[in-house]
């Protein structure tokens, strides 16, 4: 396709055919959004229809030039369609609109009328218009875009300009806004006699505009939500005038604009709305009729209206721990099978696998900060090592309050039998805590969780061995495993019970043995089963120590704590050997 | 939707029931009923289920003949409806387009334009001695315009002609016509006749459906995760039905709403909205409960009182967002977005709102991609992480041409008033300038 100015053919005219079927072959060509709903195999393929516009800006001397080029265009179409039609890639034109812009030099006007032909065939309808070359242009091309792209004209009016106040000059510094014509279907829906004050004609144009005053918004319009029916980007038309760049600039510092309809009689209404998104400038259409939910009821006044206790500050927290944000658009290598908004689904549905709404249902949660710990990590996909021993240590702080026999926090501050309510309350912690971890068993690390518990529920003192002094079993057993940090942190916290309790990590086996085998008689936690103390800890540093190496065959062989040595040698008396002491 | 009961009284109204009629119960011929007696029966049914599941509906009640009368305005309260139909005047002839006029013009005095309503016109079937006239100006365009003729309605309406007699009438067979030309200038709306003959139970039971077509009110559930409600919401939705470049999209409102995330409100920013509708919690019996208003104590209210006891999600959410100023983002159907906020009306009284968008991932630019909003804590850098930081809104990459500095001067008037401005500066400067 030569593109090029039009070959003179003689006689002062030029050959615009030549550029006509340049033109009609782009038309043919289907854009890249046709060409997927095309190729696309859903049942709209075959809908898509191929139309377009087609401006031809020329010089024309007579009626008689423009009836020829109409013919010569329809006659051209025709064909081209034809060889489109034949093949794949092209789309026949289903209509196209020509546009012949007559430019005439200044003087004399131009013989010919503005016409226009809308049925020239079912495919093709025509337009003719004269424009005077020079300052004419401009304006004329306005009002063509407004109704080729079926735009609308807004001029704000009304708009505070400081110069206005001081120099009292009546320079008029209305702003005239370009934007999607659907922008205007509300306020001029309804009877034509109504709305007819509306929209007027600017001067100098011949398309009607709509006048909107300026009105100064609250402060925190941005902050609520208001209730609009659609939303259009918008363009200034004088872009670059004083209060047109003043309007703009004001838009793009985040202030938002509120426009106000005239209105014959009543109160003022507020009917559209300029606001800037991300570096673009919308036009916002509100609603202006009366709402038919106007005097709605309250939220306290439908069902669950009159509890009082709901987990409104737990349920902000768990809002602010599910705030969507955008991701990255997903490239063609990572095809994950679920999108970001599904993931953020997944997400909520296991923050709230178990999740009382009132703090009346629940005893867990009303346990105070100290719980939260537990809570929040176990809704993690992993835990490390780190994690898991803190939510065990939220586990003994529980035992020990228990053990210390310290009330629970309690919504319903029960006042009958506090001895007997704190057991059942204590009770429903942990059966509430079990359901809890048994949930939220997403890995092993979280599994270790509730070993954990159960471990310290299963075990149990015989009934006589309850004594005074209450200390945490599994207090005892979990030092040996813990970290050092660990442990001197659990010295400070439970610093009351037995004097058995020696917090170090790499105590040498033999003196904690020693020490732990006279201890005062300990009490478990309530339940009775047939273990003790003893021979818990027993077992444990026996399994400790086989791991760690060969039991002396001395200790293995040795029979109330005395293991004979040289046995063999009793045997031969003859044998100047000195039998070794243990 | 505001309805408007539109009312025929006129003297063909007061005809009996065919006493020869098969369907007639013996007692019921003992009684000659009348066919306005068995209209305002059917408007009683009507009534009576906006009682019970429409209760946030505004109705109102218009009369006509050769004139139209607005017996009760749009009111919330049915019972003042119930009463206005006892007292009903006989009028004289039937001019159905008088009576859509005076429809019309209520409407738009109350709602305006926007707003869509629906209009049961009950009738005899009789077109009356007016239908030649307005069939003339039915067929053609010009008279209609000339006339102030009423249909289309310069609002969305559902039209719909509920007609008290036997489909068998030669006078009904005449008006078929015309009332389906009126339904089809319209757009949406149906005919309804009694099955069967006329009497009691078959009136009653064309107005049973026509409550089912047109105003069964929705009933699904609200989830978030694991917890969940039934809610109701007010007005009904409705189905979106557009034409797009492409293709025809029609799509209706699923009854599971799901919570997918929660957003600043400053970030929506006002999203432009296709509907907006007040998420009621349903009692365990599936029924909207509106329990009185604070004062306790008296007994025939304790069974309100108990539903207002059992805890709902609906209260927490609304509890939550309003605390936080946040929205919920959810799904209402296939490819369809809208948000949850608590929204008071003037008087502060606040409740739960859900505005729903207009189908599809990319209708708020602002916020990009829908599908691709996800939890903002698996992100490697948390956007909302520093204070009042906030990856919204998405940021277009071309500068506009009104956001560029340049200052270029198109015309005469643009160039004056800057150097006048520049003068003015000029003059106000001091004489000598204060050197130190």
């Amino acid at each position: 396709m030569a593109l090029g100015p039009a070959k003179n053919i003689g006689g002062n005219k030029l050959d615009l055919i030549k550029g006509i079927k340049a033109a009609i072959e782009a038309l043919t060509k289907p854009s890249a959004v046709q060409h997927e709903k095309r190729t696309s195999l859903t049942e709209n393929a075959t809908k898509v229809l191929n139309k377009g516009r087609i401006i031809l800006v020329t010089k024309l001397d007579s009626e008689e030039e423009i009836k020829n080029i109409k013919e010569k265009f329809h006659g051209t179409l025709l064909y081209m369609n034809k060889n489109a039609a034949a093949t794949d890639n092209l789309m026949a034109i289903n209509h196209c609109d020509l546009v012949i812009l007559n430019l005439w030099p200044e003087g004399p006007p131009c013989p010919m009328p503005i016409k226009s032909w809308p049925d020239v065939s079912t495919i093709v309808s025509c337009e003719f218009t004269n424009i005077q070359c020079g300052t004419a242009l401009a304006p004329k091309l306005c009002n063509l875009v407004l109704k080729h792209y079926d735009l609308a004209s807004t001029t704000v009016t009304g708009i505070p300009m400081k110069e206005e106040q001081n120099a009292s000059s009546s320079a008029n510094y209305d702003v005239e806004l370009f934007h999607p014509a659907a922008a205007h279907a509300a306020i001029l829906k309804g009877i034509p006699s109504e709305t007819a004050h509306l929209k007027t004609y600017r001067e100098g144009t011949d398309y009607e505009t709509v006048t909107l005053k300026w009105c100064t918004p609250r402060s925190n319009a941005s902050m609520e939500l208001q209730h609009c029916s659609s939303a259009y980007r918008i363009t200034s038309v004088d872009v670059n005038s004083r209060p047109s760049s003043c309007l703009t600039n004001f838009l793009l510092n985040g202030r938002w604009v509120m426009l106000e309809m005239p209105r014959k009689s009543g109160s003022k209404v507020i009917s559209h709305m300029l606001a800037c998104h991300g570096g673009d400038i919308y036009i916002h259409t509100m609603y202006t009729s009366r709402s038919i939910l106007e005097d709605p009821p309250s939220i306290s006044e439908g069902c669950g209206g009159r509890v009082t206790d709901y987990r409104i500050p737990d349920f902000g927290e768990l809002i602010k721990a599910n705030k969507l944000a955008p991701f990255p658009a997903p490239t063609a290598e990572s095809e994950e099978s679920l999108t970001p908004l599904e993931r953020s689904k997944e997400q909520l549905n296991r923050h709230t696998k178990y999740w009382p709404i009132t703090l009346s249902s629940t005893s867990l949660f009303n346990l105070g900060p100290q719980i939260e710990p537990l809570a929040a990590l176990m809704l993690e996909d992993n835990l490390t090592e780190d994690e898991v021993v803190e939510c065990k240590q939220v586990i003994l702080y529980l035992m020990n309050m228990e053990a210390r026999g310290d009330p629970l926090p309690s919504p319903m501050a029960g006042q009958r039998g506090k001895g007997m309510k704190r057991e059942d309350q204590y009770r429903a912690v942990w059966a509430e805590l079990e359901q809890y971890l048994q949930l939220h068993l997403h890995t092993p690390a979280h599994e270790k969780v509730l070993e954990c518990l159960m471990e310290c529920h299963n075990k149990a003192a015989t009934p006589e061995y309850k004594g005074d002094e209450k200390v945490d079993i599994d207090q005892a057993l979990k030092e040996l495993d813990d970290c050092n940090y660990v442990a001197d942190r659990d010295k400070a916290e439970f610093g009351s019970g037995g004097g058995g309790k020696h917090a170090t990590g790499d105590l040498s086996l033999p003196d904690s043995k020693r020490r732990r085998t006279v201890p005062p008689p300990l009490a478990p936690m309530g339940r009775s089963s047939g273990m003790n103390l003893l021979t818990l800890w027993e077992n444990k540093v026996s399994s400790e120590e086989s791991r760690r190496c060969l039991e002396f065959q001395g200790r293995l062989k040795s029979e109330d704590n005395v293991t004979k040595l040289y046995v063999n040698l009793q045997k031969d008396k003859d044998k100047d050997e000195v039998p070794r002491k243990k | 939707m505001p309805t408007v009961i539109l009312l025929d009284v006129s003297l063909s109204m007061s005809r009996g029931v065919d006493v020869g009629s098969p369907c007639q119960d013996e007692e019921e011929a003992e009684r000659l009923e009348l066919r306005k007696d068995l209209a305002a029966h059917g408007c009683h049914i009507l009534l009576d289920h906006f009682v019970q599941h429409c209760k946030l509906e505004f109705a109102c009640l218009i009369s006509f003949s050769s004139v139209y009368k607005i017996l009760m305005p749009f009111t919330r309260d049915f019972e003042s409806i119930k009463n206005a139909l006892n007292l009903v005047e006989e009028g004289d002839k039937t001019s159905i387009d008088v009576g859509l006029v005076g429809a019309a013009q209520h409407i738009l005095e109350e709602w305006g334009n926007g707003t869509p309503c629906q209009i049961v016109l009950v009738t005899d079937g009789n077109a009356g001695i007016g239908q030649h006239a307005m069939q003339k100006s039915l067929m053609s365009p010009h008279s209609r315009g000339a006339a102030q003729f009423p249909l289309p309605f310069p609002f969305p309406a559902k039209l719909n002609i509920v007609c008290i007699a036997n489909p068998s009438e030669p006078s009904f067979q005449t008006s078929k016509p015309l009332y389906q030309r009126l339904i089809e200038l319209n757009g949406e709306g149906d005919i309804l006749i009694p099955e069967g003959g006329l009497s009691k139970k078959s009136v009653s039971e064309m107005f049973d459906q026509l409550i089912k077509n047109n105003f069964s009110s929705y009933s699904g559930t609200l989830h978030c995760g694991n917890l969940s409600a039934p809610i109701t919401l007010s007005p009904p939705p409705q189905p979106y039905c557009r034409h797009h470049d492409f293709e025809v999209i029609r799509v209706s409102v699923d009854s599971a709403i799901q919570v997918l995330g929660f957003l600043n409100t400053g970030d929506v920013s006002s999203p432009p909205a296709f509907s907006r509708h007040l998420v009621l919690p349903l009692s365990t019996k599936g029924d909207m409960v509106m329990l009185p208003k604070a004062d306790g104590g008296s007994d025939d209210e304790s069974s309100g009182n108990d539903e207002g006891k059992v805890p709902s999600f609906c209260v927490l959410l609304h509890g939550g967002l309003k605390r936080e100023n946040m929205v919920a983002l959810c799904q209402v159907g296939e490819n369809w977005y809208g948000i949850l906020y608590s929204w008071a009306d003037n008087k502060k009284k606040s409740n739960l709102m859900l505005s729903i968008f207009v189908p599809g991932h990319d209708v708020i630019p602002w916020m990009g991609k829908l599908s691709n909003l996800g939890p903002a804590s698996l992100l490697p850098t948390n956007p909302y992480g520093a204070n009042d930081s906030t990856p919204f809104p998405i940021k277009v990459h071309d500068k506009k041409s009104y956001a560029l500095n340049c200052v270029v001067w198109v015309r005469q008037g643009g160039l004056q008033s800057d150097i006048q401005k520049i003068l003015r500066h000029a003059r106000k400067l001091p004489d000598k300038t204060q050197c130190p």
